[in-house]
């Protein structure tokens, strides 16, 4: 290994180093060569980059290794007690009812007496927990894992596939459309501080279509690290609409990295809410690799207090006429600090294409911060792309005819704010959920539901 | 019955009214004309608690309450109702929804009971209907993409489901089309009560040929200058409003 690269190492870059060395015998699949061969080069990787510091462009605004003091131990399955009230409490009544393929993933394992997987297997999908799968990683996972737009340059994702020890891997076959989502619950435990590196690995084969969601909540746990990584390879005329709520408890750091890789004439439709967390990151990677193709990667972003979220995006057109599209909405109250970086990149071949791309904040204090930063990098000639971000406050005269109509200031705040994400959640196709985010958002305003 | 009496009140810098008393007594209909720039406008927004102008003297009383002490949305549980020259657009609030958040916010504080959705959307269509107000129209963002006439017609649906004991109708015949006019007007005419008053500011007399008001007032230079009855907006219509410092012919 070499260590040259980097001269200094923290005091977090150096436990998440002792991390590895003493979890990894122990790491699910260490006796498989393709698992233990992938950690390897991970955390090589890893070493080399450290953590990431705000001298690192794409981490300008969010100075990870400053944030990142130290790491607590892995998190240790203790069999956290949860039911349906724990669930509610985590993840909004709404959410936690939504009708769907459940499976929960508790203290980074998978519990099989939280999950209801009834008629998934028989409707033809391949599913399970990604640590039994990868004591024997069948040939789909293989072919995907660590491979959808592989990257040197991000120390997150390589500290997940080094310590990747839970998740769902999910390949949905030929053809089949699901009609009812599945939802993948992500909560902590109620023990100490830990670290946890959760991996979903998702594989739409061609004309496969499904809705995915994630929800990331809190048992209680104080201290929570999360690097939690999802890996989507979509195949030709595949459609998976992909979605995220994000309510953590107010300590904790969540990384989150999405990869998806989208063959021909296939739909990608990703949508993340985050509310929770001291930190959270939420890096977005797409990339387009079959022509006419379309993607709508959307999100809402509503903290206070000192929280601190940044929504990191990089679209990639490598081939010709595919379109991609996003929207981000952000309400920032108190001192909290909301960052988008959004990159679109066009190569020499992805002629016609159309990209556009939006980025609003509404600030509800003096002290809240949005930071912006698009960026195109254009190498074909025929395309048609875009960008804008705005950021403003509350709108005097609207608010002056809502209280006119008699509703009360704070009650016709609440509803400009509401009607400001609730463009964003739009992107979600399904019903039940939008009226969750909706409620969700009404909740974060305390105010009662519509 | 609204009371008003030596109103001063500027924005920014600028003083804009200077000393106006006015009494409008409970089921009577006044309006308020003058020349553009008389403080006809600054008028409805001081009344509607606009917080963009300042009240340096003077007393507003309604129904023996101080209106000045109060904010925006206590004024209209109160029952003073603005219907706005120009209504806001807000994109992302149905307009239905808005309809409903309205009519029982001021329900729940008048003590009256809230209206369940079923009991809402029959009283709403009903008072659409009234209006020549298209249901469709009202599943649409509030304002967003409705034509002038749709605006105003919705500014009186409102009024309608709010109840005012006050309604003061801002220049609501600006931008409107004759037919369209006639379907405001008919619409607050039906409103007309022995309990309600309103205070109809227009600078044309087109619109109190369709509101045939008790009174007629003239603002100039933010105070009443001459009041009279309905045969004084006819006068105005020949004369113009040169004598009140405006442009010497009135459209």
């Amino acid at each position: 290994m070499d260590l040259s690269v980097q001269q200094f190492r923290s005091k977090a870059e150096q436990e998440l180093l002792d991390l590895y060395a003493k979890a990894e015998s122990a790491l699910p699949g260490a006796a498989n060569p393709f698992v233990a061969e992938l950690r390897k080069n991970a955390i090589k990787t890893y070493a080399g980059l450290g953590l990431p510091h705000r001298r690192v462009e794409a981490w300008k605004y969010t100075d990870l290794r400053a944030r990142m003091e130290e790491i607590p131990p892995l998190i240790a399955a203790l069999g956290a007690s949860v039911g349906e009230p724990e669930l509610e409490a985590a993840l909004g009544k709404r959410v936690a009812a939504f009708p769907a393929y459940r499976l929960v993933v508790v203290e980074g394992e998978l519990r099989v007496d939280l999950s209801d997987m009834t008629g998934l297997r028989e409707a033809g999908v391949e599913v399970g927990s990604l640590a039994l799968m990868l004591e024997m990683p069948p040939a789909w996972l293989k072919e995907t894992l660590g491979q959808v737009n592989p990257r040197e340059d991000d120390a997150v994702l390589a500290l997940n596939t080094a310590l990747m020890t839970g998740g769902v891997a999910l390949r949905l076959p030929e053809g089949l459309t699901l009609q009812k989502p599945i939802h993948t619950v992500h909560l902590d435990g109620t023990g100490d501080p830990a670290s946890t590196f959760t991996r979903n690995v998702i594989v739409a084969e061609e004309g496969a279509s499904a809705t995915v969601l994630e929800s990331y909540g809190t048992l209680g746990m104080q201290g929570l690290q999360r690097n939690a990584v999802t890996e989507l390879k979509l195949g030709d005329k595949s459609t998976i609409r992909h979605i995220k709520l994000q309510c953590e408890a107010i300590e904790t750091i969540h990384l989150n990295v999405w990869t998806a890789s989208i063959a021909a004439d296939a739909r990608y439709n990703a949508f993340q809410a985050s509310f929770g967390a001291a930190l959270a990151r939420n890096q977005l990677y797409v990339g387009f690799d079959g022509e006419g193709s379309a993607t709508d990667v959307s999100g809402a972003t509503m903290i206070r207090g000192k929280q601190h979220c940044d929504t990191t995006l990089v679209v990639e057109h490598r081939v010709p006429a595919c379109v991609s599209r996003e929207l981000f909405k952000l309400v920032l109250d108190d001192e909290a600090r909301g960052i988008f970086q959004g990159k679109v990149i066009v190569l020499p071949d992805a002629q016609k294409t159309d990209g556009k791309q939006m980025a609003q904040a509404l600030l509800l204090s003096e002290t809240a911060e949005f930071d912006s930063k698009p960026e195109l990098e254009i190498f074909a000639d025929d395309v048609v792309c875009g960008h804008g971000a705005t950021s403003g406050q509350i709108d005097e005269d609207l608010l002056f005819y809502l209280e006119s109509r008699g509703l009360p200031a704070p009650q016709a705040r609440a509803l400009l704010i509401q009607a400001f994400v609730g463009e964003a959640f739009e992107v979600v196709e399904d019903e039940g959920l939008r009226e969750g985010f909706a409620a969700a958002s009404a909740e974060w305003l305390g105010v009662a539901a519509e | 019955m609204l009371e008003i009496k030596n109103l001063h009140a500027k924005i920014e810098d600028r003083e804009i009214l200077k000393g106006l008393d006015l009494t409008v007594p409970a089921g009577e209909v006044h309006a308020i004309m003058g020349p553009n720039g008389s403080g006809k406008s600054t008028l409805a927004y001081v009344l509607a608690g606009k917080d963009d102008y300042e009240v340096t003297d003077g007393s507003i009383t309604w129904k023996g309450q101080d209106l000045l002490e109060m904010d925006p949305s206590e004024r209209a549980v109160a029952g003073v109702f603005l219907a706005f020259q120009y209504p806001m657009e807000i994109p992302g609030v149905a307009t239905m929804t808005f309809l409903r958040s309205a009519t029982n916010a001021v329900r729940k504080a008048r003590g009256q009971e809230e209206l369940s959705t079923p009991d809402f959307l029959r009283l709403v269509k009903e008072k659409a209907k009234d209006l020549k107000i298209d249901i469709e129209m009202l599943r649409r963002p509030l304002n967003v993409g409705f034509s002038g006439g749709e605006k105003k017609r919705n500014e009186i649906l409102q009024m309608a489901l709010l109840e005012p004991g006050l309604g003061v109708l801002d220049e609501t015949d600006s931008g409107l089309d004759i037919d369209a006019l006639r379907v405001v007007a008919d619409g607050v005419n039906a409103l007309r009560s022995k309990e309600r008053s309103m205070l109809v500011i227009t600078h044309y007399q087109r619109l109190l040929n369709y509101i045939v008001p008790d009174k007629v007032h003239v603002m100039s230079d933010g105070r009443i200058a001459r009041s009279g009855g309905p045969e004084l907006a006819i006068e105005l219509e020949k004369s113009g409003y040169a004598e009140f410092g405006g442009e010497a012919t009135a459209a």
